[in-house]
């Protein structure tokens, strides 16, 4: 959904680092985003387009990692890339337990580079649209009745009309009423489309996951 | 002709010549007309015997010389001739005695010459004379049994020939300043007869006759080829703890190190290959790819400065004094600790005055003291709590000296360890050698300057040193 043009964000505090980074990124039709620290990132507030961050595991002023941390407890779910000069296990695990998507070790391959912001930037596109989506589903869900919800959970569980009627101490006639003006409030086309989305609205983060 | 060459010539005269001169001079004297004076031809006698007798033997013969000249007087026939005989005689034994007195004085001058010359001797240091035209005429055992040869065979040579001397400075400037104030001394470098080598402390002195002309040079000669290489041994010793310690000091730094370096090669390859993009677009973007080598060049630049500040550093070289800008050879110390300190949590303040005068130093010794310093700063901070870990390198400067301050908040130093802090092998460092700061105290002393350490206020130590500024009217060669 969202067309607005996506950027890497780069922190490092090293000028010739961040700068030939930043060239190697507009050289592929990259839009570009330079901080010299982490807080200077975190100051800056988060960019509402489709990102993905760039950063070394030392920075001054806090490490790649505290960055990391910072972004989880703000709940902000940013792609992550860390380049390191040396191979640190402890760093690496630690940071791919934060959800990094990638720990670079220089010298790296520029295709590597290249390849983890790509899947960084698809994530974070899927996910930005999977937030739309889901508040859209949220706000068509809002729009229903309490009586209406309380029928769509029941066929999202696959009940029948005349077992929802019992239930709910109401006529069949009534349920299939209520069910039509589901379907069309939530813009389901079919039962199991309607699933999901019960489904979706119940357990929000389970398509977010990664899918490794 | 030396003292010597004349008391060997003289030795040579047997006094059974002597005799036989005198009797045939007496016969003569007595057969001869009293108008001619033989008799003072007995003042060869006693010149001759002057050579080898003792000076009561020499009276004895002037004695007996003068009692022959009167015998024969005697033994002349009476008269007119006699009164002759008298006058001419009275002045021939004027003239033995007057020839007597002259042999007498001249004598013991030469005895004095002969003890000086036993004296020479018997010293345990190499004792030459040589001439005013180089050639040895005097040589003494020491001499012989440092340099292997004998004295026959090395008088008459040319000394600098003979031990192929290598002189300290242009021959000609000895000359003039043995001329000038009659001594010089120096070191000088001989070969023995066998060929090794010596350093001998040589000190020269020019002997003159009474009217002042330069007559002889005497030279003794002192064997000091162990202790100066003893000396340079320690000098060796000592450049080389120098250079372990930095090589120490930069395994300490590694990962500053590796991390300065490959900064700016990674940015040169990222810039390479932004480069290939650029160049693959359609149509090639000749704009961004020449901004792209010229950062590669900067990058490339950059990572040779660093590496050659590293090899500048492990590099086996000896001092070099030159006049240095004090801030220079601190920054380019700081800029490799800067990860050091980062990677420690440490916050850096640097204080330069501007305008700091020039020092004469060895840059590289200099950025050795700091980074010891700085390392022990670091060190001293471990247990300080991470937001609190400062350090604070300021430099400034009085009348005549420059100084350099790093000021750290750790542990800080007790009494007792300031007084024990410089000395070697001492360490407060789990794994530490004790070296650095010895080291770097030696080192600032060499530079005429003094390193100190005093307690910072409220936590930690300052160590502060001092370096004398450059004059350029004192220097010889100003660099």
């Amino acid at each position: 959904m969202s067309e607005s043009k996506s950027s890497v964000v780069i922190i490092d505090d090293d000028e010739s680092v961040r700068e030939s980074l930043a060239n190697l990124f507009n050289s592929v039709g990259l839009d570009v985003k330079l901080f010299s620290s982490g807080p200077e990132f975190l100051r800056s507030g988060f960019p509402d387009s489709p990102t993905c961050l760039v950063l070394d595991v030392r920075l001054p002023d806090g490490s790649g990692l505290d960055v990391q941390h910072e972004l989880a407890s703000a709940n902000v779910r940013v792609p992550i890339i860390f380049i390191t000069g040396h191979g640190d296990i402890h760093m690496s695990v630690q940071a791919m337990k934060g959800g990094a998507i990638e720990f670079l070790t220089k010298p790296y391959r520029e295709q590597e580079l290249l390849d983890a912001v790509q899947l960084g930037l698809d994530r974070d596109r899927a996910n930005r649209d999977d937030e739309q989506h889901l508040a859209s589903l949220k706000e068509r869900f809002a729009s229903l009745t309490p009586r209406e919800r309380e029928v769509m959970q029941h066929v999202a569980q696959g009940r029948l009309n005349k077992q929802i009627a019992f239930d709910m101490s109401i006529s069949e006639v009534t349920v299939k009423i209520h069910r039509g003006q589901v379907m069309r409030k939530m813009n389901a086309k079919s039962l199991p489309e309607l699933a999901r989305m019960a489904d979706k609205i119940a357990n929000p983060t389970a398509g977010f996951k990664p899918s490794k | 002709m030396s003292s010597r060459a004349v008391f060997s010539g003289a030795r040579t005269v047997a006094p059974l010549a002597l005799g036989a001169m005198t009797a045939a001079i007496f016969l003569i004297d007595v057969s001869s007309n009293s108008n001619v004076t033989v008799s003072v031809l007995y003042v060869g006698v006693v010149l001759l015997s002057a050579g080898s007798a003792h000076p009561r033997t020499i009276l004895l013969v002037s004695l007996g010389c003068a009692a022959l000249t009167v015998v024969a007087l005697l033994l002349s026939p009476p008269g007119e001739s006699f009164r002759v005989g008298i006058l001419n005689d009275s002045l021939s034994i004027a003239a033995n005695a007057i020839t007597t007195a002259l042999v007498l004085r001249g004598r013991s001058a030469n005895m004095q010459l002969r003890e000086r010359a036993g004296l020479l001797e018997l010293s345990h240091d190499a004792v030459f004379s040589r001439d005013m035209g180089d050639v040895i005429t005097f040589w003494n055992p020491a001499a012989e049994r440092l340099y292997g040869w004998t004295s026959e065979e090395a008088i008459s040579k040319i000394p600098h020939d003979l031990l192929e001397t290598i002189f300290p400075q242009p021959v000609d400037d000895i000359y003039a300043e043995l001329r000038r104030t009659n001594r010089w001394e120096g070191e000088l470098v001989h070969k023995r007869r066998d060929g090794t080598e010596l350093i001998v402390a040589s000190r020269w002195s020019l002997h003159r006759d009474r009217q002042g002309q330069p007559v002889a040079i005497l030279e003794t000669n002192n064997d000091i080829t162990e202790r100066t290489r003893a000396q340079e041994a320690l000098l060796q010793a000592q450049s080389d703890l120098a250079r372990y310690n930095r090589i120490l000091l930069m395994g300490e730094m590694t990962t500053s190190i590796s991390h300065e370096i490959n900064q700016p090669i990674s940015g040169a390859i990222t810039n390479a290959n932004a480069a290939f993009h650029w160049l693959a677009a359609e149509p090639p973007n000749l704009e961004q790819v020449r901004n792209s080598l010229d950062r590669i060049v900067r990058d490339g630049h950059r990572a040779s400065e660093v590496i050659a500040r590293v090899r500048a550093l492990a590099k086996k070289t000896p001092p070099q004094m030159e006049p240095i800008d004090g801030n220079e050879a601190v920054s380019e110390a700081l800029a490799l600790t800067e990860r050091e300190l980062q990677r420690n949590s440490v916050k850096l303040s640097v204080q330069l005055l501007r305008d700091l005068p020039l020092v004469s130093a060895d840059r590289i010794q200099i950025q050795q003291v700091i980074l010891n310093l700085v390392v022990n700063a670091i060190d001293a901070m471990s247990g300080t709590p991470t937001d609190r870990r400062e350090l604070v390198v300021s430099s400034g400067c009085d009348v005549t000296d420059v100084f350099v301050e790093v000021r750290d908040n750790g542990v800080g130093l007790e009494a007792a360890d300031c007084d024990r802090l410089f000395q070697s092998f001492y360490t407060t460092k789990e794994g530490g050698m004790g070296m650095g700061l010895s080291l770097s105290r030696s080192i600032i002393e060499a530079h005429g300057g003094r390193l100190s350490v005093a307690p910072n206020e409220p936590h930690g130590a300052v160590f502060r040193f001092t370096l004398p500024t450059f004059d350029p009217s004192t220097s010889d060669q100003p660099a």
